[in-house]
């Protein structure tokens, strides 16, 4: 897989180097929310007009005082309140208008039973207040645990917990809220929305970044500047991290992509003991040196954290005595982020969408969709990242799927093998709100339409999440056949994102490619509008799928090229292509040097250098790695007959050249071997040889799986030329690890020797709900579930899950797995069957389902 | 002398894991393989070192009071439970905590190979766990430096889980470390880290030497790590 997760952002071809390209812009940043402002001081403030000056740490001076490690240091808002209000006092003395409330971890999940959530809200509000402070920011901190996918926190508990600490703290009588030392966007995007669906205060949300310019969970300044700041906080930066002079590098590069003020709150350096006391690398003048090269590039709102004391906020104080606002200039690039990496685009350049994760048409997206195994739909992702997409559209469209549950699913599970933008792609807008809600980064929303209904349904959802969004040139009367109509429903569609403030550069229109065997003046028409568009509609971007244009004509991929490079002449921005298709991107890396967006050609000299018209030997391209062992393998192996090979290349676990060796075997022109054959007298024979070597101890965990892989193999060669489909599945197996446990390694091995026996394998993943289990079991009336867990922590979840199937699925039998489990606490928990290793899982199996 | 050990966070260079540790963890026991699941676990290994961020908090704490079933800190809310770790912890009289971890593009990479290539994932798991052991050891090292500076000795390192010391100690040693802010780890409810490649661990600092202490340098996994060799001594003396 292409190394895409370590470029932060790809600027079209020249990467991160190139400075956004745009005017001056006064920030005039105004919230379209009808936000509930103290003064008109903070007005100018979230307006980017005036400084704001916070405070520095609470922690480090309650540890001053005494703190024990660990020790829950919100409760002291309730036990101490004098010494909390002495704190924030010291704070308004030197200069602080923001004082900061003592309730980073004021979560109900972190409190317990020691305090309630507005208890605390309510006595740290009032202690910052009894300071004296010109405004009170209500701190909220991270949850302390990790979301999904790669925690066990969904989406809704973590909001939850977040709202109502945004309750507690406008009840309570907050000024705004400061939602900081985030690491996870997604935890700070949830955070975020807690706020603006909460309350109607102004929202500063700051994230922590480590040495190498990311935060733990890789969010680079970038993503989180242009991400929070699409959301709707009013204010985005840095916080905690490092110190100023190390945080000052990343705050400039996140200056650039806000489209609201900076606020940077840095440590005063690393901590060290000396005699028992912990003390602070750099002191206040050295801190208030670097805060100002950040204040001189552009940098409001200022503060400090961890090591801060009122004598860094009295230096930041003189530092703003007399200066004035430094204004910023802000790109006006088309961009739009996954969690860990943006896609921004100047206007010129041009992008490339990939189609290929979309049913429509194509037989095997559609099977993996309804049957809910995505591998197909991951290796899509996989191959149109490395062909050079820099966004993937996610269609699950189909009328028999649950599309809202399958798309919320693909969205998650993408995000696991690419780190490209998403282009959310559904006509429902349930679908689509529900998938963008929980999607960590900016996406596109493919899309809008100039009918009423449609505008009034998805633009109020593309405005509150903070989205890119695709605006259909069709209206009631369906798509106009000319470029003049077409630019009329085009400006219905802006003219409502402008109401709504969507920034141009975030609307794109959709020209809509039609067929030119149907009408061959539809071709100049489309053409004709982009022109139309670009020209009428200053910074609009338009967007374009190629293939229909091609409908009906032979060789298509000829005319989608032709087209294509048509397209991006009239002023495309953006292609929804499938990439792998090596024309349609000679086409686009070419019409990179002509535009002049691949400088100095250095992109298209790297790839084109070696390449001509003239054919390879044999028609096929040079041959790689493994045609070379394949090749070598069939030398070995030539005098045995084809079934052996298969047999010995399962043994070695050798998957390279299975494929190959099973299609001999269907074509054996004295036999008329089916898949049946290849399968019952082949392929499982050697499974169940390899089984029986690692029964045996002659085979290790990995070889049983290489081999499982080499077999896998050969069931897919029967499947891609279909002759496969008329192979019976042996029957459904349900499989998960049980909830509140992360492991997944051995249920995914079990998944796949069961899939490799013919099962049909629903693996519902880790950290699964006992009653989502039995929703499926019962749904698809499953006859055998598996079930995993590895700590025994998780062990109760299981009995529960087994609990719950007994009630209301008595008919399936259970299986359960996992390092803590033995024969006697299976059947403690309830189990029909314990499975001591993966092979076991498959004997079982055959015993329950044949 | 006051408790100075107090490491907010530092990082770990480590340059290799044993491929007989990795093969441990994959259940390994003198099967004959070929050199194709050889450079498989290879492979694994140099990806494991190049996503890896190895690291770990250190704080010291004297011990406040100690009986057979319970161990209070100074100046900490941790409070360790259970008669093993009473015992391991016998003659203490300062216990150092500490957490590692190999970050989060271990867990995101975990992920991706859990959706694409099980086998791999196996592998890569195997590798990271032989590497995260490493980082912990790399700790374990900087601890027994400050022992030796004291001119006393470390018991093995005890983690959560082990014996009859609850899981959920996890909590409070996580807490008492700030190892979510130092590190990133967090803790699911079921008291799991994520990072899933993070440990922690519980090293007491004796008079006298503990059980446990390699008799050679050459053999001490901490070797590597060791800074006190460099000193022309050991920490055995």
């Amino acid at each position: 897989m292409a190394n895409t997760s370590n470029s932060g952002c790809t600027v079209g071809s020249s990467a991160q180097a190139s400075e956004p390209v745009a005017a001056v812009t006064p920030l005039g940043h105004t919230a379209t929310r009808d936000l509930r402002i103290a003064d008109e001081h903070l007005a100018r403030v979230l307006r980017g007009e005036d400084f704001l000056l916070f405070d520095g740490a609470m922690g480090t001076q309650l540890q001053a005082r005494g703190l024990a490690a660990g020790e829950i240091p919100e409760l002291l808002c309730l036990a101490e309140p004098e010494q909390i209000t002495q704190i924030h006092a010291a704070y308004v003395a030197v200069g602080s208008e923001v004082v900061t409330t003592n309730t980073f971890g004021a979560n109900r999940s972190k409190l317990g039973k020691a305090a309630s959530v507005d208890e605390i809200f309510q006595a740290a509000i009032a202690c910052a207040r009894a300071s004296g402070a010109r405004y009170v920011a209500a701190d909220i901190g991270p949850s302390g645990a990790l979301l999904q996918p790669m925690g066990t926190l969904s989406f809704d508990e973590a909001y939850e917990l977040f709202a109502e600490q945004v309750r507690a703290a406008d009840a309570a009588g907050a000024d705004m809220f400061v939602i900081e030392t985030m690491a996870d966007l997604m935890e700070a995007k949830t955070a975020v929305l807690a706020a603006k669906e909460n309350s109607d205060l102004p929202i500063f949300a700051t994230m922590t970044f480590d040495e190498d310019g990311r935060t733990f969970l890789g969010t680079t300044p970038e993503v989180a500047a242009v991400t929070l700041s699409a959301l709707g906080a009013d204010v985005v930066g840095i916080n905690c991290s490092l110190g100023p002079s190390d945080v000052a590098p990343l705050i400039k590069r996140m200056l650039p992509w806000a489209s609201c003020p900076i606020m940077v709150q840095a440590n005063a350096g690393l901590p060290h003991v000396e005699d028992g006391r912990t003390l602070y690398s750099v002191g206040p003048d050295e801190y208030c040196a670097a805060v100002a090269t950040m204040v001189d590039a552009g940098v409001t709102v200022l503060g400090g954290c961890c090591g801060t004391s009122p004598a860094f906020i009295a230096g930041e104080k003189a530092l703003l005595e007399g200066r004035q606002v430094v204004p910023r200039s802000i790109s006006q690039d088309f961009c739009v982020t996954s969690a860990q990496q943006m896609t921004a685009m100047p206007a010129g350049h041009v992008g490339i969408i990939g189609e290929r994760i979309n049913p429509t048409g194509k037989r095997l997206m559609k099977e993996a969709l309804r049957s809910g195994n995505h591998d197909y739909v991951m290796g899509e992702a996989i191959s149109q990242t490395n062909a050079g997409a820099q966004i993937l559209d996610v269609n699950a469209g189909l009328p028999e799927i649950d599309e809202r549950a399958t798309l919320v699913r693909l969205v998650s599970e993408l995000q696991g093998v690419t780190t490209l933008p998403l282009q959310i792609d559904s006509s429902d807008p349930e679908v689509i709100e529900a998938a963008v809600r929980t999607y960590p980064g900016k996406p596109i929303i493919n899309s809008t339409n100039g009918k009423r209904e449609s505008l009034e349904a998805v633009l109020p959802i593309a405005k509150h999440y903070g989205c890119a969004v695709v605006g259909l040139a069709l209206d009631e009367q369906g798509i106009p056949t000319t470029a003049e109509g077409r630019l009329a429903v085009a400006r219905r569609i802006v003219d409502a994102c402008d109401r709504l403030g969507i920034a141009r550069q975030d609307v794109i229109i959709d020209c809509l490619a039609m067929a030119a065997s149907t009408d061959q003046s539809a071709p100049r028409a489309i053409l004709e509008a982009v022109r139309l568009v670009k020209r009428e509609l200053p910074d609009v971007r338009c967007v374009l799928g190629v293939s229909n244009v091609s409908f009906g004509l032979p060789f298509r991929p000829l005319i989608n090229a032709t087209f294509l490079a048509a397209a991006f002449g009239a002023g495309t921005d953006l292609a929804i292509v499938n990439p792998m298709s090596e024309r349609l991107m000679d086409v686009v890396n070419s019409w990179r040097v002509l535009s002049g967006e691949d400088e100095r050609a250095q992109a298209y000299v790297a790839a084109y250098a070696q390449r001509s018209d003239a054919k390879p030997e044999g028609g096929r391209p040079a041959s790689s790695g493994t045609d070379a062992q394949a090749a070598s393998a069939q030398k070995e192996d030539v005098l045995a007959s084809p079934e052996d090979r298969v047999r010995s290349l399962v043994l070695a676990g050798r998957k390279g050249p299975v494929a190959d060796a099973v299609r001999l075997i269907l074509d054996d022109p004295d036999n008329t071997h089916d898949a049946m054959y290849v399968i019952n007298k082949v392929l499982i024979p050697a499974l169940d040889e390899v089984g029986s070597r690692f029964e045996k101890g002659t085979f290790f965990l990995p070889q049983l799986m290489a081999s499982a892989e080499a077999a896998k193999e050969g069931f897919s060669a029967l499947r891609s030329d279909g002759s496969a489909n008329d192979v019976p599945s042996k029957g459904a197996i349900a499989l998960a690890t049980v909830k509140g446990d992360i492991h997944d390694i051995g249920k995914n091995i079990v998944r796949m020797l069961l899939e490799n026996y013919g099962y049909n394998v629903i693996d519902l993943g880790r950290d699964v709900d006992p009653q989502a289990f039995v929703d499926v079991v019962v749904e698809r009336h499953i006859q055998l579930a598996g079930l995993s867990a590895l700590m025994t922590t998780t062990v109760p979840a299981m009995a529960e899950t087994i609990a719950l199937l007994r009630d209301q699925a008595p008919w399936c039998k259970v299986m359960v797995g996992g390092a803590v489990l033995n024969p006697e606490y299976a059947r403690m928990v309830g189990a029909d069957f314990y499975a001591k290793d993966a092979n076991e899982s498959a004997r079982i199996a055959a015993e329950v389902l044949g | 002398m006051a408790s100075t050990l107090r490491i907010a966070r530092e990082s770990y260079r480590i340059k290799g894991v044993s491929t007989d540790d990795v093969l441990r963890y994959l259940g390994y026991h003198g099967q004959s393989f070929d050199g194709q699941l050889a450079r498989r676990i290879d492979a694994a290994v140099v990806r494991c070192l190049t996503l890896a961020k190895p690291r770990g908090t250190l704080a010291a704490f004297y011990v406040h009071r100690h009986d057979e079933k319970a161990i209070e800190l100074e100046g900490c809310t941790l409070c360790l439970i259970g008669h093993d770790i009473c015992a391991h912890l016998d003659t203490a009289s300062e216990v150092v905590l500490f957490a590692v971890t190999l970050g989060a593009d271990i867990d995101r990479e975990l992920r991706r190979l859990s959706l694409t290539d099980p086998l791999g994932q196996v592998v890569f798991d195997a590798a990271s766990t032989a590497l995260v052991e490493r980082a912990a050891d790399a700790a374990n090292a900087h601890v027994r430096a400050y022992a030796a500076q004291k001119g006393a000795f470390t018991s093995w390192r005890f983690s959560p889980g082990y014996g009859d010391l609850p899981l959920f100690t996890q909590r409070d040693l996580l807490a008492a470390l700030d190892a979510t802010r130092q590190l990133g780890i967090t803790l699911t409810p079921s008291d799991l880290m994520v990072p899933t490649k993070s440990v922690t661990a519980i090293v007491g600092v004796h008079p006298t030497p503990q059980p446990g202490l390699e008799s050679s340098c050459s053999i001490c996994s901490l070797y590597d790590f060791c800074t006190i060799r460099q000193t022309g001594r050991t920490c055995r003396g």
